[in-house]
């Protein structure tokens, strides 16, 4: 019963991802495209804890915490590098 | 152990009408800030539900463990990820969507 119920719900996290990840892909501007890479992590994120959870193994946990502290920190560094761009263009 | 399965399901139910919620919500609204609001804390509700619901249903201590303590880090990284989006959407010049009028909320530089 409950090896089905996390089966179902990995099922679920990747169709969400793959509709994520279909946003990101077609969105017209650059914070469209931010907010969809904002949702995709956290989708992915849940995705590596179920799987961690029904394979009854801590390693998955582990590469899902750093995955969640490397996804943060390059988010923080595209958001930055976006920002110096947009300036460096059209500021002036 | 039957009632770990109960609360599992009822987590999981959660999960999935907010995720789905706010995938429509990412698809459907106009302006950057809305798209926002609804992809991050629809986003927020469903994946915090999966780890209470996983708590719920993990075989041993190490898993809960570890499920705790990436909860918590979820729950400082995810609201500092949207408030970065907020604020470079602002930045970059981008006016809130108004149904009313065009745009009643004018940006303090502009006045």
């Amino acid at each position: 019963m409950s090896a089905m119920l996390l089966q179902w719900m990995q099922w679920f996290q990747l169709f969400c991802a793959v509709v994520c990840s279909i946003r990101l892909i077609t969105a017209k501007t650059a914070s469209d495209r931010l907010v969809a890479l904002n949702v995709l992590a956290g989708v992915v994120l849940a995705l590596l804890v179920l799987r961690g959870v029904s394979q009854g193994r801590s390693i998955y946990l582990d590469v899902a915490l750093v995955y969640d502290i490397f996804g943060f920190l390059g988010f923080l560094a595209i958001a930055r590098f976006l920002k110096d761009r947009m300036t460096g263009d059209g500021g002036e | 152990m039957i009632i770990k399965e109960i609360f599992a399901i009822l987590f999981f139910a959660l999960s999935c009408i907010f995720g789905i919620a706010g995938l429509i919500g990412m698809f459907r609204f106009h302006d950057p800030y809305s798209k926002l609001q609804a992809g991050s804390l629809c986003g927020t509700t469903s994946v915090f539900s999966v780890f209470l619901g996983a708590i719920f249903l993990s075989p041993n201590t190490a898993v809960t463990g570890r499920l705790i303590i990436i909860a918590i880090f979820f729950l400082i990284s995810a609201p500092t990820g949207s408030h970065i989006v907020a604020r470079f959407a602002w930045n970059a010049g981008i006016i809130p969507w108004n149904p009313n009028k065009n745009n009643t909320f004018s940006r303090k530089e502009d006045e």
